[in-house]
């Protein structure tokens, strides 16, 4: 396994947000997590990431645990994100976005280079002395995504990354998570849109008052009644039937 | 090495900056002999406070971080080099060693103070009013000085006569003093056309360095940490590291600016930790536009001329005036005075946009 939790844990005040989970992710593989507000999906993405500490459980990655790891170590071990709201700097430029990614791994005329590469392949390329913040909200989507995976990661989290988006541009991303994961980069991906998990159509794990609710491929989850009744609601249902 | 001075982390670019301030340097090379020595001594008190003041722009208009105790560095810089070079005043090495033990104190109280700070994972306002604590908390314990038993060798500190001639010791501080060989000294006084010229030196020297480092791959993690420390620090950066670092810069900038006042003045008293020590630096940054070491540069030189012309037409009001100003800018163009010309140019975009938003409508 490339990353697996044992017995996470984490309450704030008297909210457990985070009870027990044990949940693993394999080299290459890709995987979503759904669950309504509240399930505990962002706190469970935030203990990965190392925003918040875990009161208990370990977090191994590659062989060791880094549940006690500041955020910016986890980054450099191979785990890469791109939290919801977009993860691009607004006030800086296109071109310095995605140095900030490259620069840790290479420099000079090679930077330069990998700099334009990366961005010709988001179409960005033409954006490169602009303000991010000028960019379409589409286009920081594609920004943000471009420099989560612009280290080469072992392992790429995504907290809900179609918020926003319209329907092609999330087909696009649905394809552009395909394309990461055929490189070997594992990707978890946190959702809330059953849409998107559906077209996606990965293995998912269904979070529920901070535990693990259900588990399995698309199909399990979509045909599973708890999953139906207790999540989705009626019309969760109602959704999933047309 | 290009790209290092004329990158895009700091506005100032392109070929009218770099011959404007070219000119200008080249004038203020004249300026010695247009003006007696009592102007160039005041000229000289202005010029020596840019170090203090770019430190402060590169906290805080580059890193993110507001301090409001850069005077702590100012002043422990400037009483380093007076306790160290009065200790060794036989030495023709004595002001050199000073230079050396103000900066060398100066950065290791920051380091420090850093480490509590930004390990302490203290952000934002509190790191300002840890800063703004700490430099009153000296400047009371030093107020309290005054009796025979303080006194570190043979420099006595003086309570609030301070450092130097008023303190009632038989040694002075020393001016700066360079040793040109076979016992000779070049001792180069604050009022002399030489500290002048040696103030000019160094600056231009601090700025293109600055310039350099804010355009580099460190500027670039300083802009994301300014930004968005949080997100920073998930691509990798180790956040409190760059601001610890920075934070050290600084500290050595202000005690730059605290013993090349000390060897001008040749003393040193508390009142340079207190609050309008620490809030004029942050004026000068403010009003002129901390996002620019050229702006801060200027800020400094051009207040301070001016709060002393204010001053001599009219006491303490100089400082109502600057108090005034920095409300102003705050409240009107939060970037100072450098965002005017971005504020224009969005107005411009913000027209043109609505024009093409009718014509699209229509």
């Amino acid at each position: 396994m490339l990353l697996s939790v044992e017995k996470l844990f984490k309450k704030f005040g008297g909210v457990v947000a985070c009870d027990n989970v044990d949940w693993s992710i394999g080299s290459g593989e890709t995987q979503c997590i759904i669950g309504p507000n509240g399930a505990g999906k962002s706190t469970f993405f935030q203990l990965l990431t190392g925003r918040h500490a875990a009161d208990h459980g370990r977090i191994i990655f590659k062989g060791g645990d880094i549940s006690r790891l500041p955020p910016f170590a986890r980054a450099n071990r191979g785990i890469a994100m791109k939290p919801q709201t977009l993860g691009v700097f607004p006030e800086l430029t296109v071109e310095h976005n995605m140095r900030l990614t490259l620069q840790r791994h290479m420099s000079g005329a090679a930077l330069r280079d990998a700099i334009e590469a990366r961005l010709a392949d988001l179409d960005l390329a033409h954006t490169l002395n602009r303000q991010a913040r000028e960019l379409s909200h589409g286009q920081r989507q594609w920004l943000g995504l471009g420099m989560a995976i612009g280290s080469n990661p072992d392992l790429l989290l995504l907290d809900e990354p179609t918020a926003g988006m319209s329907t092609a541009e999330t087909q696009r991303t649905v394809d552009l998570i395909h394309r990461i994961g055929a490189t070997g980069t594992a990707v978890l991906v946190v959702e809330h849109d059953m849409a998107f998990v559906r077209q996606l159509a990965v293995p998912t794990t269904v979070f529920h008052q901070g535990r693990i609710f259900a588990s399995g491929t698309l199909s399990d989850i979509e045909t599973n009644l708890d999953v139906q009744r207790l999540y989705l609601g009626k019309q969760g249902v109602a959704k999933l039937r047309n | 090495m290009r790209e290092l001075l004329n990158g895009r982390i700091e506005p100032g670019k392109g070929p009218v900056f770099w011959i404007v301030g070219a000119l200008l340097v080249i004038g203020m090379l004249f300026l010695p002999g247009l003006v007696g020595r009592y102007t160039l001594l005041n000229f000289n008190s202005f010029l020596l406070m840019v170090f203090l003041a770019t430190g402060l722009a590169l906290l805080w208009g580059f890193c993110g971080v507001l301090s409001l105790g850069q005077s702590a560095f100012f002043g422990i810089g400037g009483y380093a080099y007076g306790i160290v070079a009065i200790n060794l005043a036989d030495s023709p090495w004595a002001s050199l060693a000073g230079v050396a033990g103000g900066i060398v104190a100066a950065v290791v109280f920051a380091a420090l103070l850093g480490w509590l700070t930004f390990y302490g994972h203290l952000r934002g306002v509190y790191v300002s009013i840890v800063t703004l604590v700490v430099t009153l908390v000296i400047e009371s314990f030093l107020n309290q000085t005054a009796g025979p038993q303080w006194k570190i060798g043979t420099a006595h500190l003086g309570g609030n006569n301070g450092l130097g001639r008023f303190s009632g010791a038989a040694e002075n501080i020393p001016s700066l003093t360079i040793p040109t060989g076979g016992g000779n000294s070049l001792v180069i006084s604050g009022s002399s056309p030489t500290f002048y010229y040696v103030l000019i030196g160094l600056i231009v020297f601090t700025y293109l360095l600055l310039r350099a480092l804010v355009n580099s791959r460190f500027g670039v993690a300083l802009a994301a940490v300014r930004e968005d420390p949080d997100r920073a620090e998930t691509l990798g950066y180790d956040i409190r590291l760059l601001q610890s670092m920075t934070f050290c810069i600084g500290a050595a900038l202000a005690a730059m600016s605290g013993l090349l006042y000390v060897a001008w003045g040749n003393f040193i008293t508390p009142s340079v930790f207190g609050v309008t020590a620490n809030v004029l630096p942050v004026i000068w940054v403010a009003v002129a536009g901390r996002k620019s070491l050229a702006a801060a540069i200027l800020g400094a030189v051009v207040l301070q001329w001016g709060a002393q012309q204010l001053a001599i037409s009219g006491g303490e009001w100089a400082l109502i005036v600057q108090g005034a100003l920095l409300v102003l800018v705050v409240l009107l163009l939060p970037e100072g005075l450098l965002s005017l010309r971005q504020q224009f140019s969005r107005m411009r975009d913000v027209r043109s946009n609505s024009l093409k938003s009718q014509s699209r409508q229509g």
